[in-house]
């Protein structure tokens, strides 16, 4: 299996605070892979270094086999790396559609093979492709943001909190759509909170503890594991 | 006819004034920020199209595209070397600094221009060659419109259409709106945010060229201080408008004008100025957004 993204010895701070402390963590094409832990141990700090918005002050980031640990976050994407952010961040006040043309906008030759596709996966987002972005509910808007990284085409798609704020229905229904891609041949990194679907879902998985990596394995492996159980799972 | 002639001055004027709020508005919805060195733009705008029929001889379209051509560059230049280093700063900073950059750009017109008043050359002369008015009759010569006002309201309407289109139709305009609302989303959606900033810089700075002209067209004397006051009271336009809005700044602009105009005609010149921010302040209390303030509610 080829190694699509690899973190080496990551350390990120917010001024004086130490956020992520020389973490390094690996996922490998066609993977899900997911990183678990409470609320602050530095999950969404992670996946923001790679994607370019935060920077780590150490070693080294290496996507498809290339050093991206400084290049700047709006290059990173054409590299073919998207990331759903957490709290989905649409542009709210944008059409559904012009949201995801904004995710064709480093691909923009391949925007209308996409946009089929993403309205193939989400067929609700071509029901509603002329709405205004902040009107749609929560899991609407999860899946627009989810459909406009999409529309990139990317290697490796990075989903922070996918299932944040939403009935538990709709957290099944997102994950469906997790794994439905991932059968499609898209390699997810996954932060979650809610470690029992991320755990079902995922390849193998990293535990994360203020700001660094304390347990990884497979998916069943910390699934079983007695410290993620009464960590996380309760009990 | 008294009021009616007033009413059009009122709307000239208020094109201008709304032409000028464009460049305040769209750099506030993108880079969050008042430029307030955007009115002194206006004021290199004027100086650089007198330069072009003074010294290079040119006509005076010729001339607006010069000043165009060189306050876009202009604009592209005082974001990156001033606001660019301090995107990360506090916002009172980055107020500081475009200040100085206001004074900057006075104080070096001051330099290079001199203290005394240019006259400057109408882009359309109020007087054509026979020495009657260049002006539109109405109702039997009792109400007359000067071209450049007709023009000044064309070119304002032009104006918004097209910036209306851009934003809605394009890729670099969908862009913008995209950074305006978030900048972080729009990096990864591969978005330059810097780029796209400074684009918003060349759009507004070129178009604070056209202000430029078009008042040194009515009001024909060139001071290193020529800017400030229509900037200022453009400013008062786009908050009044709701700031961050492209047709709040339209609307804004033409009651400014209005307003003013009115004033000056009704109750007193002196007082104009005091009744236009009277009635910002009044708008201000009971729509702090703005007449057309963005206020969307959001599902979350």
């Amino acid at each position: 299996m080829n190694t699509i993204l690899k973190v080496d010895n990551a350390n990120v701070y917010y001024g004086a605070i130490h956020a992520i402390k020389g973490i390094s963590f690996e996922v490998n094409e066609g993977e899900i892979v997911t990183l678990i832990g409470a609320n602050g141990a530095g999950k969404t700090t992670t996946l923001q270094t790679v994607s370019g918005l935060l920077r780590s002050k150490t070693g080294s980031i290496e996507f498809c086999g290339e050093d991206i640990s400084r290049v700047q976050a709006h290059k990173i994407v054409e590299k073919g790396l998207a990331q759903v952010p957490e709290g989905r961040r649409i542009f709210a006040q944008m059409t559904v559609q012009e949201n995801l043309e904004m995710g064709a906008y480093t691909s923009p030759a391949d925007m209308d093979k996409n946009l089929e596709r993403v309205f193939e996966q989400f067929p609700r987002l071509k029901e509603r492709r002329r709405q205004i972005g902040g009107t749609l509910s929560g899991g609407e808007q999860q899946m627009l943001a989810m459909g406009r990284a999409l529309m990139c085409s990317p290697k490796l798609m990075m989903l922070d909190e996918p299932s944040m704020g939403l009935a538990p229905i709709l957290v099944e229904q997102i994950f469906d759509i997790i794994k439905s891609l991932h059968e499609n041949g898209t390699t997810i990194l996954l932060v979650e909170q809610n470690a029992q679907m991320a755990l079902s879902v995922a390849d193998r998985a990293y535990v994360m503890e203020t700001g660094k990596i304390t347990l990884s394995g497979t998916g069943k492996e910390l699934a079983a594991s007695e410290a993620v159980k009464k960590a996380y799972l309760g009990g | 006819m008294g009021f009616l002639s007033y009413l059009i001055s009122g709307i000239s004027l208020g094109s201008v004034y709304a032409i000028i709020a464009l460049g305040y508005t769209m750099v506030y919805g993108i880079a969050k920020m008042l430029n307030f060195a955007h009115g002194d733009v206006i004021m290199i705008g004027g100086y650089m199209s007198f330069c072009g029929m003074m010294y290079l001889g040119v006509n005076g379209w010729l001339a607006l595209a010069l000043a165009m051509v060189v306050c876009t560059v202009l604009g592209i230049l005082i974001e990156g070397l001033a606001y660019r280093p301090l995107r990360q700063a506090a916002s009172l900073a980055v107020l500081i600094t475009a200040i100085g950059v206001s004074y900057f750009l006075q104080n070096s017109a001051l330099l290079i221009f001199g203290a005394t008043p240019k006259v400057y050359q109408p882009l359309i002369p109020l007087m054509n060659a026979a020495g009657e008015p260049n002006a539109l009759k109405l109702f039997g010569g009792q109400l007359s419109i000067s071209y450049i006002s007709l023009f000044t309201m064309l070119s304002c309407i032009v104006i918004m259409i097209a910036l209306t289109w851009f934003t809605g139709h394009t890729k670099l305009g969908k862009a913008m709106r995209a950074c305006s609302e978030d900048k972080d989303a729009a990096r990864l959606m591969g978005i330059s945010v810097d780029k796209t900033i400074s684009l918003t810089f060349a759009i507004g700075s070129a178009l604070a060229a056209v202000a430029g002209v078009l008042l040194c067209s009515f009001n024909p004397t060139l001071m290193p201080t020529t800017g400030s006051m229509p900037g200022i009271r453009a400013f008062t336009a786009a908050v009044f408008g709701g700031i961050g809005s492209i047709p709040g700044a339209l609307l804004g602009g033409l009651l400014i004008g209005i307003i003013e105009a009115m004033a000056k005609a009704y109750i007193s010149t002196q007082l104009a100025n005091s009744v236009v921010f009277a009635v910002l302040i009044v708008v201000l209390l009971v729509r702090p957004a703005g007449l057309l303030g963005k206020r969307m509610t959001e599902k979350v």
